[in-house]
């Protein structure tokens, strides 16, 4: 479970999204660095549905730009990275083939496996509960049958229904055999069918191979904030729900109602009074702080944008109640 | 008609209208904002010993309010969570701590703000507390009960420490702000601002 993908993570570009493919990358990055994504791949069949949303995972430019700067991951441009799938020797497909047949073989095994082994057990507690019930039933009668030599003293009814309640046992017994040896004998089952979700292999892993990466994503004026809370351990989501431009976990969302309803602005921006009102009642409203923030340096002051990260300061800012 | 309108009596000036007048000379819609807020403090708040710290001559303040109000709430305005949750666990209430000093920053609605004003506010803010911390540690509570006293002390320590961690929050203002227009119906509303990343109360 606790896999490390190869570094740097190649982060696919298609069409002006950044996306993720591998499962094994998408939880390294949450796990590692705070790194959360949207899921974004549904069922090809059920398109409408978006509550349990699958693989790709895409990233805001801003969360792609946080991993190529810390070196966790670079861009690789999808398109290109399937060049190779034309001149793949043949020889190579029906070695991919026959993998992805043995693949599926053993996950077939696997899922049967587990059946039969859920079945044994829940067998076993049906036994288990059966076995309890009929002891209870046993000392019931003891107890009828002591009652009644005290009122009567008529012993021979009482061996009669311990008589009966043992047939009983031994026919449930029966029946239990009966049931477990009939699955044993295993019916002829198809082979699972394989989706991988990243294409090597076949191809080589995209990092290793070419070593020609894309240039770090563009990100808008926002991202030193962005950078700075990242920086601090804050995950970060995307502010739609709450109106602003991110909203700011103090851990996993997973485990953590969010702190800050965050909202950036250039050091010399105008900003009207009453947006502060809003942000500040906003937050308020959903049990959040409002956090204004941003860079104390412009674009064209600093050389990068790692210079602008160091000079952002921050406001948290709550209603007063008065 | 006529009879009616020359009955009219003439509207007197609202004494707040009075006292802006009266106090600024200058003319400056800044300076009358902040008597303004000051008065609404001492009147509807019952804020006591405000005092008006002018900041305009720091350097730095070209583009900040050139005033910040001070003062001293009838009761405590904001409680760090953590600072709650300690007061909670030890037995404290808040009527038996010592009344703080409050900054507030006047604006008014309409008025442009950016973050470079917040920041020069804050700054001038912080040399001004830092001169009259002095005065306000000399103030000590008057409390009968030896046991609560030696509490309020264990608080008082631990608050000091906090202010060096900043686990109880950081450097906090009153952001203030008067409506203008719609005839001047004299709404303030305040904001707790807070500089960095402090949690939110759980209110």
């Amino acid at each position: 479970m606790e896999s490390t993908p190869t570094l740097p993570i190649p982060i696919s570009y298609v069409s002006g999204r950044y996306l993720l493919f591998s499962i094994d990358a998408v939880t390294y990055l949450r796990r590692e660095h705070n790194i959360c994504g949207v899921l974004i791949g549904t069922l090809p069949q059920i398109p409408q549905q978006n509550v349990f949303l699958g693989l790709p995972l895409e990233l805001m430019p801003e969360e792609a730009r946080v991993l190529v700067d810390k070196g966790v991951a670079c861009i690789v441009d999808e398109a290109k990275a399937h060049d190779g799938m034309r001149s793949l020797l043949e020889e190579d497909r029906r070695q991919y083939l026959r993998d992805l047949e043995s693949q599926g073989q053993l996950a077939t095994r696997i899922l049967a496996d587990r059946k039969d082994q859920l079945r044994e057990q829940s067998l076993k507690e049906i036994d288990e509960k059966k076995a309890k019930g009929l002891a209870a039933k046993a000392a019931k009668a003891a107890q009828a049958a002591a009652d009644a030599q005290i009122a009567a003293s008529s012993a021979p009814a009482s061996t009669e229904k311990d008589e009966s309640s043992s047939i009983f046992a031994a026919e449930d017994e029966m029946s239990s055999l009966s049931r477990t040896t009939g699955t044993s004998t295993p019916a002829p089952q198809q082979t699972m069918g394989i989706t991988p979700t990243t294409s090597y292999p076949p191809l080589p892993h995209p990092v290793s191979s070419s070593g020609q990466y894309l240039p770090k994503p563009k990100v808008p004026l926002s991202y030193p904030l962005f950078a700075h809370l990242h920086s601090r351990g804050y995950f970060l989501s995307p502010g739609l729900r709450f109106g602003c431009q991110y909203v700011a976990y103090p851990g996993d969302p997973l485990r953590f109602h969010s702190h800050f309803v965050v909202v950036s602005a250039e050091w010399d921006q105008e900003m009207d009074l009453m947006d502060i009102v809003n942000g500040g009642r906003l937050g308020t409203g959903v049990k959040k702080g409002f956090l204004l923030g941003g860079p104390q340096k412009r674009r064209d002051e600093v050389e990068s944008e790692a210079d602008r990260i160091e000079t952002v300061r921050t406001f948290s800012i709550e209603w007063a109640g008065m | 008609m006529t009879t009616q309108q020359t009955q009219l009596p003439s509207l007197e000036p609202s004494a707040l209208t009075k006292l802006i007048e009266s106090a600024s000379a200058s003319g400056n819609p800044l300076a009358a904002t902040t008597i303004q807020i000051l008065h609404n403090l001492q009147h509807q708040h019952l804020w006591t010993s405000l005092e008006i710290h002018d900041i305009s001559t720091d350097s730095i303040a070209s583009d900040a309010p050139p005033t910040l109000i001070s003062g001293i709430p009838p009761h405590r305005i904001y409680t760090h969570p953590d600072e709650q949750l300690y007061m909670l666990e030890k037995g404290i209430a808040e009527d038996d701590l010592r009344p703080e000093r409050l900054f507030v920053i006047p604006t008014a609605q309409g008025q442009t703000w950016s973050l470079r004003r917040m920041a020069a506010a804050f700054d001038s803010l912080a040399a001004i507390e830092e001169s009259s911390v002095s005065e306000e540690a000399m103030s000590t509570s008057e409390s009968v009960d030896s046991e609560k006293a030696k509490k309020l002390d264990e608080y008082y320590e631990k608050k000091e420490m906090a202010k060096e961690t900043k686990e109880w929050g950081t450097r906090r203002a009153l952001l203030a702000m008067t409506n203008r227009g719609m005839g001047g119906e004299g709404t303030v509303v305040y904001y707790v601002v807070q500089e960095g990343e402090v949690k939110p109360r759980q209110n």
